[in-house]
């Protein structure tokens, strides 16, 4: 590497002595410092780039006649997860009569929690490649538990799910629910 | 010791030379977390940033020349004009958080007020003022290849980001993505 010759003139006399003196530079905190920008520039370029998950909405029907005609699912092959305040989930299987505050049941986000309820629920679905779910995240729902049930949809596989509002009747019973189980209970005034 | 000195400084200046800086944001967001191991991808992109108190910023494409574009389809339908300053201004700004009537006094403000400000409104997105519906609409008639980013917080409320959903319905803009966090990372 770098070596500098380095003439010494002596001090005797005009007899120029030239000394071996080799001055090796010492390269070692360069390299160590180029290494540490290596390391780096390494984990700025890989974790700059955050994770992404893709969504596709369902095109908005222009003309109320071409509209499709509305698809009845059966209440076996479905599933309705309702994403309520405080993060908490309900589900239900049922329709707008047999809905009660007894058989909306509450369940957590975690593996134990709706994950189960999913497979379940699809393990017993009359027709498992119908089996659809139906997620209507109240106004009391945060993004957080939007993105983690489209996650839990990733998970269990279930690749037809339908994201939609809540229905007035499921509204009366959810409110009831929360009002019921939070002591801060706020009507829902959204 | 020679070549392995050599191939390090050559990967350093690989490195810095790819590198981009992520710039700073405007405000404080922490992506929900998910499973997905999609990365963001390099298509010119343009992102909805949702803050947690419900505020939106749009941020457009880098692309300076087609910002002009977007900067002067939106100053036609609103009505607004810009100086060249202004639009200079706008080619460097990193996200907008403002409605189009007080954009002219954003742009117009010095380089450190345009980072520090904190919008008190964000851009608009309700179903009578649908500024951010428009920028995306104008940015998707300036070059329709764009792609779109939502980065919401994880305590953004659902309705706000439901109206943003229904908004980006009408215009037939279908396909985006939602930015996550590598599950059990919550802070990346």
């Amino acid at each position: 590497m770098a070596e500098v010759q380095v003439q010494e003139k002596g001090a005797k006399g005009g007899k120029v002595r030239s000394k071996k003196q080799s001055t090796r530079v010492d390269m070692t905190p360069m390299v160590d410092l180029g290494f540490l920008l290596i390391t780096f520039f390494m984990f700025t370029t890989t974790f700059s780039k955050p994770n992404v998950m893709d969504l596709g909405l369902p095109a908005k029907p222009k003309d109320e006649t071409k509209k499709p005609p509305p698809t009845e699912i059966k209440l076996s092959n479905s599933i309705s997860l309702l994403l309520g305040k405080d993060n908490k989930i309900f589900w239900h299987q049922q329709d707008n009569t047999s809905l009660t505050d007894q058989n909306l049941n509450e369940t957590t986000y975690d593996r134990e929690g709706i994950r189960k309820v999913i497979e379940q629920a699809k393990a017993s679905a009359a027709d498992k490649s119908k089996f659809t779910v139906i997620i209507k995240p109240t106004d009391d729902a945060v993004y957080k538990n939007f993105v983690d049930i489209l996650d839990e949809m990733a998970i269990t596989k279930s690749e037809q799910y339908g994201v939609t509002d809540l229905k007035p009747w499921e509204k009366a019973i959810y409110d009831k629910k929360v009002g019921n189980s939070g002591a801060a209970a706020a009507p829902a005034t959204k | 010791m020679t070549a392995m000195c050599d191939v390090a400084f050559l990967l350093l200046t690989f490195f810095i030379l790819t590198t981009q800086f992520k710039k700073p944001d405007v405000e404080q967001i922490k992506p929900p977390s998910s499973i997905s191991e999609k990365l963001l991808p390099d298509a010119s992109l343009m992102t909805i940033n949702a803050t947690a108190d419900g505020k939106f910023y749009f941020q457009p494409v880098e692309n300076a020349s087609e910002r002009l574009q977007l900067l002067d389809n939106m100053g036609k339908k609103y009505g607004v004009t810009f100086d060249n300053k202004e639009k200079a201004a706008f080619q460097k700004v990193q996200a907008i958080g403002v409605p189009m009537n007080q954009l002219k006094s954003y742009l117009d403000l010095p380089d450190d007020a345009q980072k520090n400000f904190k919008s008190p409104t964000g851009i608009p997105m309700d179903s009578t003022n649908k500024q951010l519906v428009d920028w995306v609409k104008e940015s998707l008639a300036v070059n329709p290849d764009y792609k779109l980013a939502i980065k919401g917080d994880v305590t953004t409320e659902y309705p706000k980001v439901k109206s943003l959903f229904e908004g980006l319905r009408d215009i037939d803009f279908l396909k985006f993505w939602l930015i996550t966090s590598q599950e059990g990372k919550p802070n990346e």
